[in-house]
């Protein structure tokens, strides 16, 4: 049997108005991994989901260890061994870990009526001991960090004998330790013959797993690239065509003496926002810096309202005002983009119009009613001036990319006329080339004179977009760095200054 | 073998697409009363209609009232004892504690509008599951029914008492006994008024917008308590009207009456295609719904059918219509794929298309000759068409089962082979 176990022929697949995939070749060997990458809505995951069956293809062949193999369901393919492990994770987070990763296979006891917890939970340690995972079967799921639920998840794909598993994304959510623990276990799967296709925005992590990559673009097929014999940069370039990247920044663009827009003292909120103060200048790029949970979000949803306060205080523009509610941070002129576009900035299922005009319906307001015509002006013009691309303002915001979406909430807060902007991981699950556009709009902001408060996990993103830099750990600042002296070794050091007390 | 979508202009399609979801529900309706006007006896008739429209008020304010509920993703249980108690009270206070009929009218509309404020306030302040709180009201609201009315049925003065002047809000009828039935306008007036609050206002927007996303439309600034009561509180002043129209039509209200009327409500909506998970909906949709609802209710007893079985096939239209929804939402997501058969049909009919011109060009230029030539060619192409067609779709579908074999085959072979070949 040759090396190839799977190959994938002039795969064509369309959806309404779109051509997904045009005339895709995929081909896997055993045991390798293989990165596929590509912008948001090259077609990615189009192609792992025709594999999986998940859709059906329009036309062209796939071959499964030298068969003719066509998929008729996510079921249907991990019988025959092709599991996936999608980005947003399934489980039911109120099962035992054990139980989830044999849910629907249940062992019974000899009456065949009762239940066997015993030999689950026995299964599932033995599959963690095989994979080197250190987790309780018997845990509750829900309780795990989102880095030991990811390892279950890859452990019940593993668990039905799988020869290819596919990983959407699957370090988005995870801290490096977390990363290098997942990467282990990929590799003993790879020794043990299992191919992967590993789908990730991340370069860096690209370079260090995968054998070989396959870029995609619009929905075809740009090539196919031995990974030792490629760098990130040629990469990248296959993927958008073209490079452009804003620089990084080497000196604040800020004045000493600029005015101070927002300034929040000894504030407390929660178990995660321990004393915070600090101070945003018009202008200004601030960046927060920091692991997982050091209570950035926090303090940035405790700055806006979303979340209660216990203790502190708030001026913006030299006034002290009191911020209960994000009615009361939206008024002041404060407008927040959440890391979790889908869940806290998006009305899915309606318009783009309805979207970015949901701040400001006062301003469209005319005795009562809404004046319809300015609604859709406004966001025309919008749309042209962040370049949104979607066919019509009409368009539900659930079909447009990831990137787009993220825009028209930029959109909603420029409607809205905010002096101040909070974004919390600005650029998270968006494509290489909407991510320079959205930092050329963010520093075009700048300019304007509206000041940023930039969360970002990414440490490049953090040195390349901001002016001055706040690290925090376990909820309090413990470093400031104004950009000149910045760098990585210097905020990782704060980052992980817990308080010695 | 490139396969070929048909393909119209996108704004057509969607123009298209959009007309079919909004002609669906009337369409049935008309439809239906088609239907019984065939087969029933004596249903297309002036007094059928009025007796139709006389069915629907009641029902009909309360489902349009309770829309907006829906819209925001919540629900309204109370709707229909709320309406009742309301209209107990009002009766109440007209034959038993000597208010004029005006004044007992505003009570009516004060008690519906109390709950609805009080289911408001517990949803969108105390963060009530609105199930639970609208439960808990219609309970609420059925006791206090029956406390204020001391568990005794209250009859409204009749047309001929000077009193009796507010059933000409939904029915006027003639010294000749002709029946004008009123209402239906005021239910087009309040349907109007409603989407108009629902399309044009900023309560409207605001009420889709907590339906589909309530956390984003907070931290969009939105004073989502303050919109989410005020859905509540619509519901309330429709179940006011309702309580009005009740015994301007039906006369006595009785304490116990009430209960699953917020089941037909609901059910208007939804066969109106308002969605239970929030966001999507409208009031024009829900009326059409009602009249369904309606026409089956006065439809089914000229076929010799009783009431009860109203309830039977009004329970077969909710599902069928949510069906028939979830289908077209599917089936708009996908593109047809054209086969080459359906490609060279498509292709040669338009070549067809083509000789017909010039055979009517030259049919005009009066060149006799040369027409009947295109006709003969235009006939012959016509029966190659039809013949070819056919052995290519018999080929299409035979080199598909051939496929279909080959993969099942190979899936035999192949799960045998997965066993042998277990991975260490």
């Amino acid at each position: 049997m040759s090396d190839v176990i799977l190959s994938m022929k002039g795969i064509d697949k369309r959806f309404s108005g779109v051509h997904a995939l045009k005339a895709v070749d995929f081909s896997l060997q055993r045991g390798e991994i293989h990165g596929l990458v590509g912008e948001n809505g090259a077609g990615k995951s189009t192609l792992m989901n025709v594999l999986t069956g998940i859709h059906a293809k329009d036309s062209g062949e796939i071959h499964y260890f030298n068969h003719l193999f066509n998929p008729k369901g996510p079921k249907h393919a991990l019988e025959l061994g092709i599991g996936i492990i999608h980005q947003e994770l399934n489980m039911m987070y109120h099962l035992t870990v054990a139980q989830n990763i044999f849910v629907g296979r249940e062992f019974t006891k000899k009456n065949g009526i009762f239940l066997d917890e015993k030999k689950l939970n026995q299964a599932a340690a033995e599959l963690f001991e095989r994979l080197n995972i250190d987790i309780s079967p018997t845990e509750i799921m829900g309780r795990l960090t989102v880095g030991k639920q990811q390892m279950v998840e890859i452990a019940r794909a593993v668990s039905h004998d799988l020869r290819i598993l596919i990983l959407d994304e699957p370090t988005a959510a995870l801290s490096n330790a977390e990363i290098d623990e997942l990467f282990k276990i990929m590799r003993d799967l790879a020794k043990k013959g299992v191919a992967m296709i590993y789908i990730s925005h991340r370069m860096d992590e690209i370079g260090k797993i995968t054998d070989r990559i396959t870029v995609m673009r619009d929905g075809e097929l740009v090539g196919t690239r031995q990974t030792n014999e490629t760098s990130t940069s040629q990469i990248i370039n296959m993927m958008v065509g073209r490079v452009i990247y804003e620089k990084p920044k080497v000196k604040s663009n800020v004045k000493k003496d600029a005015e101070i827009v927002l300034q929040v003292e000894h504030l407390n909120a929660g178990r995660s926002v321990k004393d915070v103060s600090f101070t945003l200048r018009r202008g200004e790029i601030l960046g927060f810096s920091g692991l997982m949970g050091a209570g950035r979000t926090e303090t940035a949803r405790a700055v806006f309202g979303a979340d209660p306060i216990q203790s502190g205080t708030i001026k913006m523009f030299g006034k002290q005002v009191k911020i209960n509610s994000p009615q009361d941070a939206v008024f002041n002129r404060m407008g927040y983009l959440s890391e979790d576009r889908k869940r806290y900035g998006l009305a899915l299922n309606l318009s783009v119009k309805e979207n970015t005009v949901l701040a400001s319906y006062e301003k469209f307001e005319k005795r009562l009613f809404i004046q319809a015509k300015q609604v859709e002006d406004t966001t025309a013009e919008y749309v042209q001036k962040l370049s949104i691309k979607t066919p019509s303002v009409d368009q539900i915001i659930r079909n447009l990319s990831g990137g787009n979406q993220q825009k028209v909430v930029i959109a909603k807060w420029l409607i809205r006329n905010c002096e101040i902007l909070i974004f919390d991981e600005p650029t998270r699950g968006i494509d290489v080339g909407a991510k320079s556009e959205i930092y050329a709009m963010m520093n075009e902001l700048a300019a304007e004179g509206k000041s940023i408060i930039m969360i970002s996990s990414e440490l490049p993103e953090v040195l390349r977009m901001s002016d001055r830099i706040l690290v925090m750990c376990e909820g309090r600042i413990t470093g400031e760095l104004d950009i000149a002296d910045a760098n990585q070794e210097e905020i990782m050091k704060y980052a992980t200054m817990r308080n010695q007390e | 073998m490139m396969p070929i979508m048909l393909f119209n202009s996108k704004k057509l399609e969607r123009i298209k697409d959009k007309g079919l979801q909004k002609m669906l529900a009337p369409m049935a309706l008309v439809l239906i009363y088609l239907f019984f006007g065939i087969f029933g006896r004596n249903f297309f008739s002036y007094n059928t209609l009025v007796n139709i429209l006389d069915a629907s008020y009641y029902i009909g304010f309360l489902a349009l009232g309770v829309t907006f509920v829906i819209i925001t993703g919540g629900i309204d249980l109370s709707v229909g004892t709320v309406m009742m108690c309301a209209a107990i009270t009002g009766g109440t206070a007209y034959r038993s504690w000597g208010w004029p009929m005006g004044a007992s009218l505003l009570l009516i509309m004060a008690v519906a509008i109390m709950f609805g404020f009080f289911n408001g306030f517990m949803v969108a302040k105390l963060k009530l599951p609105p199930f639970i709180a609208t439960l808990g009201t219609m309970m609420i609201s059925m006791g206090v029914g029956s406390i204020v009315s001391n568990v005794r049925s209250t009859a409204f003065p009749p047309r001929t008492d000077p009193s009796g002047w507010f059933r000409d809000i939904f029915k006027i009828i003639t010294p000749n006994r002709f029946s004008i039935p009123t209402g239906a306008l005021v239910l087009l007036a309040v349907t109007i008024i409603f989407h108009i609050i629902l399309t044009r206002t900023r309560m409207g927007r605001y009420i889709f917008a907590i339906g589909s996303n309530k956390e984003a439309a907070r931290l969009s600034g939105v004073n989502v308590e303050k919109w989410e009561m005020s859905a509540y509180v619509i519901s309330g002043v429709a179940a006011g009207i309702s309580g009005i129209s009740f015994p301007a039509v039906y006369t006595t209200v009785m304490p116990a009456q009430g209960q699953g009327f917020e089941l037909f409500a609901i059910a208007g909506a939804v066969i109106g295609g308002t969605s239970l998970s929030g966001g999507m909906g409208s009031v024009f949709g829900t009326l059409i719904g009602v009249f369904i609802m309606a026409v089956l209710r006065n439809g089914l007893p000229s076929m010799n059918l009783q009431a009860h079985y109203q309830t039977f096939f009004t329970g077969v239209v909710v599902i069928g219509a949510v069906l028939l929804d979830m289908y077209r939402t599917r089936k708009a997501a996908e593109v047809k794929v054209l086969s080459p058969s359906d490609t060279y049909k498509i292709e040669t009919t338009e070549k067809i298309q083509q000789l017909k011109e010039e055979y009517l060009k030259a049919k005009q230029s009066k060149s006799m000759k040369e027409a009947e030539a295109l006709r003969k060619e235009m006939k012959d192409l016509m029966i190659q068409m039809n013949k070819t067609y056919k052995t290519m779709k018999v080929a299409e579908k035979e080199e598909a089962q051939r496929v279909l074999a080959e993969e099942k085959e190979a899936e035999r072979t192949f799960k045998e082979m997965l066993k042998k070949d277990q991975v260490q």
